[in-house]
């Protein structure tokens, strides 16, 4: 390496970390998913743990915290799988942690279809 | 944070409700099949501290005084809960 090789070398450590900075100051919190469009509704969310629960609702937060009202937790045994009929609890007004959410999606809209990846035998 | 999570004046902040519920009982579940009832004495952005346990999977209740529970597992909060058929 000859000398102003190694002269420049910092300079441009130090302005790609500048590059890196603006680029932290203008990524706020920009959420992807506008959930005020849920306020009020009945939307299902899944856990981190296999809990699920559903419930209409009333508050969140860019965290993913939520406020949910008249909630029904269901929980998944080994036989239970699909029948959330099984276990369910109401709870009320319930904060749900935005950090163990992993699914939220509307109550209405979703029936079971058969299943589609079975294989026919029949070749 | 605070400048975004205003977007509806009407909603509930779920934080404002667990601040609410500071000085009354609280029902926290877990992410495993762990369950804790308790006074909520109160909170930061990531851990709480409650008074009593409870351990629905053997019925198995662990009465402790007070405790700091760290929020990565937490996974509901019920202000006002009394546990499961306590």
């Amino acid at each position: 390496a000859t000398l102003p090789d190694i002269l420049y070398r910092p300079v441009i450590y130090c302005i790609i970390q500048n590059l890196d900075f603006q680029d932290k100051e203008k990524k706020k919190k920009e959420s992807i998913f506008d959930l005020s469009t849920y306020i009020d509704k009945h939307i299902r969310v899944k856990f981190q743990g296999g809990r699920e629960a559903s419930g209409v609702l009333k508050g969140f937060d860019p965290l993913l915290n939520l406020v949910l009202d008249g909630t029904i937790e269901y929980m998944r045994d080994p036989d239970d799988q699909y029948k959330l009929t099984e276990d369910t609890r109401q709870l009320g007004l319930v904060v749900c942690r935005g950090t163990s959410v992993v699914l939220i999606c509307p109550q209405d809209g979703m029936e079971a279809i058969p299943n589609p990846f079975i294989q026919q035998q029949d070749g | 944070m605070a400048a975004i999570a205003s977007t509806n004046p009407s909603q509930l902040l779920p934080l404002e409700l667990v601040d609410k519920c500071i000085g009354s009982r609280i029902h926290i579940v877990m992410k495993n099949d762990k369950e804790i009832v308790g006074t909520l004495l109160g909170f930061d952005d990531f851990l709480f501290l409650c008074v009593s346990e409870i351990t629905p999977e053997g019925r198995r209740i662990t009465k402790l005084d007070q405790i700091l529970l760290n929020g990565n597992n937490i996974t509901m909060l019920i202000p006002g809960g009394e546990g499961p058929e306590v």
